[in-house]
């Protein structure tokens, strides 16, 4: 695979020379004294950082409904981030004309609730902190992909610190012809390798309501999830989690009621409704105010719902989600 | 009376598509066939408009079997609706399954002339149901 090293300094020329056009922004990261955070960039690119070691949200949640208006976005963000845009764009939430994607390699992250002034920023440091400590989030600790290889070009860094960029797409390569520097065949070995597969999930349902006892049904999970993009959710209204008259009309039928109601009802309909589409970035657990393990079930479930058909969410732009699609000749023994 | 241990009957949901398992329920009525009265019939207009929220609601709600049924591969009246069914329906098949309550789902394919397949499944079903569930009682 062909691609460019970047040398210091490079990435930042490159961003400042495509923010002289006034119609084109960039999503990326900014680092000052109290961290590095996302921000939509204009103009020019200051205190730029490639690397987050950060997870606090995934930065796709704020592309959601993004339509041409002839502008254009780069996206200089994580694998992960980068995969739930590849989602959203098969779902017809994002048009895909306007935004250049790349993806940069990610040696993990820590939790935005622990602390976070002593992560360093540079990726080598940041791979040897991690070494030392056992402070990743459990969501990256079992990440499947890590590596920066979706989107229309990819940051990878190799083992002795070098950052190279590699194009996957024509925009990548128009991308790329911006950079200074000669293209080289890139080195075999990099910084962060292809992770291995989760065990098979399993658990029984006293697990299951055990480890959801804290739930207080705030639906933080729903809102801050990249991929659960349904503006009229089946749980807006007194459909699916009855309120008001409709509780108590509801425990007159049906007898005492243990509050919040519908805790599983809501997390196992959400686990199908984004089984196909979870990136597992961990961005729920983030949100959640209580503490509760939903990478380890939202994970789960979605490796064993796409290993079925063979899927794994963002992979490429040319899959179709499994639901939307079929072939007639399969899943002989579908029924019982 | 207290010694005798009362039987428990399951309540299963049935979601029926309209074309093909609907009409095998009425076929089955004419013919004075009999299913069990816990099950619950309901029709919907292909077995694709079964959204798996269906089915975990149902259960969620006191359900203590929920079956999906439509017609044969290749026979839906929407030409392609029982695929996508298929689909979904595998999938949460497997959910049901890491939750270890696989046992809990069911899927059919019964066309409208098989009153008594439909009835055969359906009392299968309901009866492996009560099985399971006045072992738990019992335990």
């Amino acid at each position: 695979m062909k691609g460019k090293k970047l040398k210091s300094g490079e990435i930042e020329n490159a961003l400042n020379r495509f923010l002289k056009n006034e119609q084109h922004l960039v999503l990326g990261f900014r680092k000052d004294e109290s961290g590095v955070s996302q921000q939509i960039f204009k103009g020019n690119i200051d205190n730029y950082s490639l690397l987050n070691p950060v997870f606090g949200s995934n930065a796709a949640l704020y592309l959601r409904r993004l339509f041409s208006k002839g502008l254009k976005v780069m996206l200089m963000l994580r694998p992960c981030e980068i995969r739930a845009y590849v989602e959203l764009h098969k779902l017809t939430q994002i048009e895909r004309e306007d935004i250049i994607a790349v993806s940069i390699d990610c040696p993990g992250t820590v939790s935005s609730k622990e602390k976070k002034d002593v992560v360093p920023t540079e990726a080598g440091q940041l791979a040897e902190y991690f070494k030392n400590s056992d402070s990743m989030r459990w969501a990256c600790s079992v990440c499947s992909e890590k590596r920066g290889v979706v989107g229309d070009a990819g940051i990878r860094i190799d083992k002795a610190n070098n950052y190279w960029i590699i194009p996957y797409t024509e925009k990548g390569e128009a991308l790329l012809s911006d950079i200074e520097g000669e293209s080289e065949e890139v080195p075999a070995e990099m910084l962060t390798p292809k992770n291995t597969k989760m065990d098979m999930f399993q658990v029984d349902m006293a697990t299951f309501e055990k480890d959801f006892e804290k739930c207080i049904m705030c639906m933080n999970c729903r809102d801050m999830c990249p991929v659960c993009y349904c503006i009229d959710c089946v749980f807006h209204g007194d459909e699916y989690i009855p309120k008001g008259d409709a509780l108590i009309n509801k425990i007159f039928r049906s007898g005492s009621t243990k509050m919040p109601q519908g805790k599983e009802l809501f997390h196992l309909i959400r686990m199908y409704h984004v089984s196909q589409t979870c990136v597992g970035c961990g961005a729920c657990e983030e949100a959640c105010p209580q503490g509760i393990p939903l990478t380890k079930y939202f994970k789960g479930v979605s490796e064993r719902l796409q290993s079925i058909f063979s899927y794994m969410s963002g992979r490429s732009f040319d899959e179709t989600i499994p639901y939307v699609t079929f072939l007639e000749d399969e899943l002989k023994d579908a029924t019982d | 009376m207290a010694e005798e241990t009362k039987e428990m009957n399951p309540e299963i949901v049935g979601f029926a598509c309209s074309f093909c398992t609907f009409k095998a329920s009425e076929m089955a009525g004419s013919l004075r066939l009999k299913y069990p009265e816990g099950v619950k019939l309901i029709q919907v207009p292909c077995s694709s408009r079964v959204d798996p929220a269906f089915v975990i609601k149902a259960i969620f709600e006191g359900a203590d079997g929920v079956f999906v049924a439509g017609c044969h591969p290749g026979d839906c009246h929407f030409i392609k609706g029982n695929y996508y069914t298929r689909r979904k329906i595998v999938a949460l098949k497997e959910m049901f399954d890491a939750f270890s309550m696989k046992d809990k789902l069911r899927l059919f394919w019964v066309s409208a002339a098989e009153a008594r397949r439909f009835i055969d499944k359906v009392t299968t079903f309901y009866n492996d149901i009560k099985e399971k569930k006045n072992e738990r009682e019992k335990a």
